[in-house]
């Protein structure tokens, strides 16, 4: 098969077309598999002259795939350099590559680009964005335009080095997430008393004197009291089954409308 | 700009969301804050689409580590309450309560557009072993089109009907209700919060939180120096981690030699 070898320029658009497509025909049965094959169609025609293997092979792609789309060049970029290497012989090989990769790699995939970096990012975009300030929000994509080339790079390396990166990768990548964690926790505590705003306008009259519960005792106690009462109690209720996120949406703008309508909550100023 | 020429732009930010976030690029994704900004451009008042888009945002945080259908889909939400924010004047907290429930539908969306695709993927497979194979892109083009039915659907339905009903609810409703729900705008972050704090390692690194909290509540740092002071010290953690598992994985190898030099031995 070696007079079928890919150019660069062919294994490229293979990436893109991963790339730019990944879970756009996701469904309930073979999940991503339908990108899996627009990604590969091209590259496999290259591959296998004969019809026959290349049906074969396209069949092969359109069983059950499902990674996180930023990691799965990796795999991708291996099954393609065995396929090339071996022909149809590899099928069942670039399968069980598939299939015993993909929870792997979703796992550290799913860490660092569904919870890390929307965690960070986001807690500094938001909280920015909350005082009219862009720029947290337009550091974000162009974290993501320069990540192409991470992704390329991590093509590249499943291309070339096929199933043996994994282990030694896995190891690194769990520490990492272990640490920048850390970073996360640091900027979540931040958050608790810069964007949660909870006030009451609750004042306590004693003869001539008044005094504001908020400004006279919450705030002599501690900065943020009420927010982080709130946020302990948010946290308290999402530990027990029966409180989703949505309840507890749905709670607090209720206490809210009471506090509003009884004049216990204000507008923080 | 025109409104109607702002309406289109507001769909076909929709659609591009939903190729965007189906992909592996991601440079805007459905996060409310990016999306918010986009929106916020086409629709003539960028802070009004930061304000909602931030908010949404830190709702939002951690909802990934919940995941599953329990959650609205936050872009959705945040195209559709700036969207009726700027066009009727409501604050964010009401802009947000409408946007939400929107939001709840598209999920219900999702689930049938997952199975439409189904069909798809068998018509791609049957046009492989008829050897039609130019036909297999054209078939997952449409498939990208469908796919991005499932924002733009919702989003063109508030944009043909939301305007009216929501400014006549506006002329309704109450003042202690508009208030509620404006100080629900800025309780609501603190959910994102709770959910982000019910999937991260608290209990190990209870130390940073509290850091954090103190650095921002006492000190007033603001966030992007906070940022850098974590990331400081995940620097110093990781370092020292990180030589703990080189060093184990040097010691397990050592003592594989001397098991090999015992065996050679005997």
């Amino acid at each position: 098969m070696s007079n079928n070898k890919l150019t660069v320029k062919e294994r490229k658009n293979m990436f893109r077309r991963w790339i730019f497509s990944a879970g756009l025909g996701y469904n309930y049965e073979s999940q991503q598999a339908p990108s899996v094959a627009f990604s590969m169609r091209k590259a496999l025609r290259k591959i296998y002259s004969n019809d026959d293997e290349y049906i074969d092979a396209m069949d092969n792609h359109y069983k059950y795939f499902n990674v996180t789309p930023q990691m799965g060049n990796v795999i991708l970029g291996a099954t393609l350099a065995m396929e090339e290497k071996d022909g149809i012989e590899a099928k069942d090989a670039v399968q069980s590559l598939k299939t015993s990769l993909m929870g792997p790699l979703s796992g550290v995939g799913d860490s660092v680009f569904w919870i890390l970096i929307p965690t960070i990012m986001g807690s500094i975009a938001g909280y920015m964005a909350l005082q009219k300030n862009a720029v947290g929000a337009v550091l974000w994509m162009l974290m993501y335009i320069a990540f192409y080339w991470l992704k390329m790079w991590l093509f590249n390396l499943g291309y070339e080095s096929g199933t043996k990166l994994i282990t030694t990768l896995g190891e690194k990548i769990n520490v990492f997430t272990d640490a920048i964690s850390i970073m996360g926790l640091m900027v979540v505590g931040s958050l608790v008393p810069a964007v949660v705003k909870v006030y009451t306008p609750l004042k306590f009259a004693t003869g001539k004197v008044s005094l504001s519960l908020q400004k006279g005792i919450f705030d002599k106690i501690m900065p943020g009291l009420l927010p982080v009462c709130l946020a302990l109690l948010v946290y308290w209720l999402l530990g027990k089954k029966s409180w989703t996120p949505t309840r507890i949406i749905l709670l607090i703008i209720l206490i809210c409308l009471i506090g509003a309508a009884t004049g216990i909550l204000g507008i923080a100023a | 700009m025109p409104h109607f020429l702002q309406d289109i732009l507001v769909i076909l930010i929709a659609a591009y969301m939903a190729w965007d976030n189906g992909t592996g690029n991601q440079i805007t994704g459905n996060w409310p804050v990016t999306i918010g900004l986009l929106v916020g451009l086409v629709m003539g008042n960028v802070s009004v689409g930061l304000v909602i888009g931030g908010t949404l945002q830190l709702m939002s945080l951690g909802v990934a580590g919940i995941g599953g259908s329990s959650v609205p889909e936050y872009g959705v939400a945040t195209i559709v309450s700036i969207y009726l924010a700027i066009r009727t004047g409501a604050s964010t907290g009401t802009a947000i309560a409408v946007g939400l429930p929107v939001g709840m539908l598209t999920l219900q969306l999702d689930v049938v557009l997952k199975i439409i695709n189904n069909f798809y993927a068998h018509w791609a497979q049957r046009l492989l072993h008829e050897k039609k194979f130019k036909k297999i892109d054209a078939v997952f083009y449409l498939t990208v089109v469908t796919w991005m039915l499932k924002y733009v659907i919702p989003v063109t339905l508030v944009v043909l009907f939301g305007t009216p009903i929501v400014k006549l609810i506006l002329n309704v409703i109450p003042t202690w209700f508009t208030n509620g729900l404006q100080i629900a705008g800025g309780m609501l972050p603190v959910v994102g919060i709770g959910m982000l704090l019910r999937y991260m390692p608290v209990k190990k690194y209870l130390t940073y939180l509290i850091i954090g909290f103190v650095a921002a509540a006492y000190l007033k740092v603001p966030v992007l120096g906070i940022a850098l002071l974590g990331g400081a010290a995940a620097y110093a953690v990781y370092m020292k981690n990180i030589q703990k598992t080189n060093s184990t994985v040097a010691t397990a190898e050592q003592d594989i030699v001397n098991d090999e030099g015992d065996d050679f031995d005997e």
